[in-house]
């Protein structure tokens, strides 16, 4: 089957700040340097409870370079990275040997480290619905009861969170590593002590951010009122270390559920119960389950586990890849005991005709006749096939974009919205120059600025779809504008506008867009742009991906081998971009799968792998073959979510293919070459 | 080891491993603070302002804990650096040249983010002293990205989308300079095998193998 994925505004041009981050050129925050710039970092709690006996806080002022130093109030924490004071210097060096002369100690309390210790099983259910499901459990052709688990997973975004501030008494101007320009703003403009109006946040370029990153949080914060204090700009960011314990994560989860399906196929229903594994406090822990099927009669509850760890924070599809590994977990393990095929019994449940599509689509460009029966592929290397589903919802959010078109016919676009890796700044051109019908290479596009036209922050996959209209709404009024010009010089003909040309209707004359921008009295021509009702569809993103995996039977070594990832988009804006999110979702994912785990020390709590050689995340070996497929409705004008449901079904269909593979079922991710031995040796045991 | 004139040569510190907790941990006589050199490792007088300096053993002289001035040739350019010996060259790329195209991401080695080519190798530059880089070559991504001989690399990446977020990408372009200085029509496998020391979190690996393959020689294998 062929794909043409060539269905997007701009297919062959890749983003249009490329070159500076190629090049190194582009200065994200961590590399804002301003002249008598001051540093500070902070004391953080090493052990999961308990509390501060005593610092030093004579000595480390008295360290070279160090400016100031402060050991805050409680001096009691409830999780490991907490922190609990900080020292300002003169350079990072000075930070650092402050921070060694405190010489903290500190008493040791009890941890909660171990989500497993705390778990106490599926909900007990009311004698209603007790009665109520051993009814329905009775009528199932097939019943399968099991507990899935996954891990906390850390946002690692390459730049860790942190801020510059330069207080300058009646205004600021800052660098945030942030994906949410005005979240950003409010937060500093307040820690300042200024009117918002007062403040310009900078974030034009950030490096990543995954949900954890809005508003300036402590770091941010510490540096707005050591430059206020001390008046003159002053850096925070974190390290690795503190970015793995301090900055947000994706909650654990253990998911108790019990489901029946008919012998036709028909999901009846059955009993969830979530865990959220969450940090010190209660709070962000739910996992979406149920989800994509129609899973009938169900009876949800949830509660969560306490851990004396960092909090749990948004994180690319907030609950959904751990609810939906769960989900695909289930359904292919009632697939097998029903004797059906996965593909088949979806189909029968799933509750989106598009995905229903984009299943029959998917596993015929993906060759899933080619899976056989769970654990017979022949060798000590089995391969196995999965599929899950992801879906997204859309919510337009208010966004302006202002136009200004020179004389010379160039156009500058400005929208305050961020650009974290999705590709914003590209967007705006592509739009601008789709909707004014001129090359791209004529646009500015400007972005990551709070003193430009308000837009939403990167959450929900919602700024294409928030900013786009807005866009497309000055463009409209550039262009009338424009035509209007045209019109006087023709003494009012009728003038009709097409890709770069004015042509008088009914007539000869025509003018080219440069020739018309010439016609302007003053040097340019404005237009503010806001998202408004008409451009605004209702829709669902959705996306189905399937997974090829060889696993060594020997080892227990997982290697994903193939990926074939669907993902509607609506209107589709820039092909390259597009792929290359899709394939960065599906990476993350794996990623999740496979290797990503917050270890935490039993008994102090600590986490044991704060750093990027023990917290594995995915590298250039672990990438399979990953054909991203652009579903577009072109007679939808609107842009659809992609960014986030694209990281969804990896786990699930990666936990299918290894089952589908060995034919023993591995419940709990990542799928460590440990826990794949132990099924099999489970497998082995029973057999 | 031999020089050009054939005599027997002191391997450098550069021919050591490059890691500064092994080779603080090799020398050990002064603690972390202060850094023990072989005094042939340094082309020229090193200062030094610490109190009190440390006793180093015979045939070697000792440096720091305070700023010493060295020199270090970067992107063919001798540049004067003021700077604890304990400062790695990462650190002194960023903070005190402001050349940041190479980013602190683990700051131990892990990521290849701060990546940089000394004499033509690639090496993490937050795992090596920058005093240890005195008579070598450092080439950072700023210089790289200058010479027009990289252009095509420079100009596959961009074209080819190798880049989302865009922190990782200059260590990756400065470790496929390498791999195709070595390997100028590299398959797949060993596209990914060069690249294996750097992570992207955006997960743009496949546009960034696309990017080195269409700045291969011959193209895509």
């Amino acid at each position: 089957m062929n794909i043409d994925n060539r269905v997007a505004i701009e297919n062959d041009k890749a983003r249009v700040d490329a070159r500076p981050k190629v090049t190194g050129a582009a200065k994200f925050t961590a590399d804002i340097q301003m002249k008598n710039m001051m540093y500070a970092a902070f004391l953080r709690f090493p052990y999961g409870s308990g509390e501060l006996i005593e610092a030093d806080v004579e000595a480390a002022k008295s360290v070279p370079g160090v400016i100031e130093v402060e050991v805050t109030a409680p001096r009691k924490a409830g999780y490991v990275g907490a922190n609990i004071g900080y020292v300002a210097g003169e350079s990072r060096r000075a930070v650092q040997d402050g921070l060694a002369a405190l010489k903290p100690k500190f008493r040791r309390g009890e941890a909660r480290s171990h989500a497993a210790d705390f778990s106490e099983g599926p909900a007990k259910l009311s004698e209603g619905d007790q009665a109520r499901m051993d009814a329905l459990f009775s009528k199932g052709a097939a019943v399968v009861q099991a507990t899935y688990s996954t891990q906390v997973q850390t946002h690692s975004a390459l730049e860790t969170h942190g801020g510059v501030v330069d207080h300058r008494g009646d205004s600021a101007e800052v660098w945030g590593s942030t994906q949410g320009t005005f979240a950003y703003l409010d937060g500093i403009a307040g820690a300042c002590e200024l009117d918002a109006s007062k403040v310009v946040v900078h974030n034009e370029f950030v490096g990543g951010g995954f949900g954890a990153k809005f508003g300036p949080d402590a770091e941010g914060t510490l540096a707005a009122r050591l430059s206020m204090k001390h008046k003159r700009p002053c850096r925070v960011m974190l390290n690795r270390f503190e970015e793995h314990l301090d900055a947000g994560n994706r909650p654990g989860s253990i998911q108790h559920m019990k489901i029946a399906a008919a012998k036709d196929g028909k999901l009846l229903g059955g009993t969830i119960h979530i865990e959220g594994v969450v940090g010190y406090r209660k709070g962000g822990g739910d996992a979406t389950n149920p989800a994509l099927y129609e899973f009938g009669n169900v009876v949800k509850s949830g509660s969560e586990i306490t851990l004396n760890a960092g909090r749990p924070r948004a994180f690319r599809a907030p609950g959904w890849p751990q609810g939906v590994f769960a989900v695909e977990s289930m359904m292919d393990e009632l697939a097998a005991k029903l004797g059906m095929d996965p593909v088949a019994f979806r189909l029968l449940n799933e509750k989106s005709a598009r995905r229903r599509k984009q299943l029959e689509i998917g596993a015929e460009i993906f060759g899933w006749n080619r899976r056989k029966p769970d654990g017979t592929w022949p060798g000590v290397v089995k391969h196995g096939f999965g599929v899950a589903g992801a879906e997204w919802p859309t919510w337009p959010t208010k966004a302006g974009a202002d136009i200004d078109l020179f004389r010379s016919g160039k156009v500058e676009v400005r929208a305050g919205v961020q650009d974290i890796g999705t590709g914003t700044m590209t967007v705006v051109a592509d739009v601008a120059a789709y909707e004014l019908g001129i090359p791209r290479e004529m646009i500015v596009p400007r972005v990551g600025n709070s003193t430009f036209p308000e837009g939403p922050g990167s959450g929900g996959s919602q700024v294409t779809r928030s900013v786009a209209p807005a866009i497309m709404d000055a463009a409209k009024q550039i262009r009338e504008q424009l035509t209007e010009l045209v019109q006087e010089k023709w003494d009012g003909a009728k003038v009709s506008y097409a890709k770069g040309v004015f042509s008088e209707q009914g007539g000869s004359r025509s003018l080219k867009w440069e020739e018309a921008c010439s016609l302007m009295s003053g040097q340019k021509l404005t237009a503010s742009g806001r998202i408004k009702q008409e451009y605004i569809r209702e829709g669902i993103s959705d996306g189905v991906q399937f997974f090829e995996v060889a696993v060594d039977t020997e080892t227990g070594v997982v290697r994903v081998v193939k990926v074939v990832a669907i993902q509607s988009v609506g209107r589709a804006v820039n092909r390259l971009m597009l792929e290359n999110q899709i394939c960065g979702g599906v990476t993350q994912g794996i990623s999740y799968a496979l290797f990503e785990d917050r270890w935490l020390d039993g008994p102090t709590g600590g986490m044991v792998n704060p750093n990027l050689e023990f917290y594995k995340i995915a590298g250039a070996k672990d990438i399979p073959e990953i054909i991203p497929i652009i579903d577009a409705t072109p007679e939808d004008t609107g842009v659809r979510p992609v960014g986030e449901p694209c990281t969804i079904p990896p786990a699930g269909a990666i936990a299918n293919a290894v089952a589908n593979a060995i034919g023993a079922r591995v419940r709990s991710i990542p799928i460590t070459p440990q826990r794949v031995l132990e099924a099999l040796a489970t497998k082995g045991a029973r057999s | 080891m031999r020089d050009d004139s054939g005599r027997e040569k002191e391997p450098t510190l550069l021919e050591r491993p490059h890691s500064r907790r092994s080779f603080l941990k090799s020398v050990g006589v002064a603690g972390a603070a202060a850094a023990v050199l072989p005094a042939t490792a340094l082309s020229q007088e090193g200062g030094g302002d610490a109190k009190k300096p440390p006793a180093g053993p015979a045939g070697v002289r000792v440096i720091g804990r305070g700023a010493t001035e060295f020199t270090l040739s970067i992107n063919g350019v001798d540049t004067k650096i003021n700077a604890e010996p304990r400062s790695t060259l990462l650190e002194v790329l960023r903070d005190d040249l402001g050349m940041t195209g190479a980013k602190e991401v683990c700051d131990r080695g892990a990521c290849g983010a701060c990546s940089v080519l000394v004499d033509g190798k690639a090496v993490n530059s937050c795992m090596m002293l920058a005093i240890e880089g005195t008579g070598h070559r450092i080439e950072t991504i700023e210089g790289i990205a200058d010479d027009p001989a990289n252009a095509a690399l420079i100009d596959s990446f961009c074209t080819h989308d190798g880049a989302q977020c865009g922190f990782c990408i200059p260590g990756f372009v400065v470790r496929s300079k390498a791999l195709l200085a070595e390997n100028p029509s590299p398959t797949m496998d060993e596209i990914k095998s060069g690249l294996s020391g750097n992570l992207c979190r955006c997960g743009t690996y496949q546009k960034i193998f696309e990017s080195v393959q269409g700045a291969a020689k011959g193209g895509a294998k």
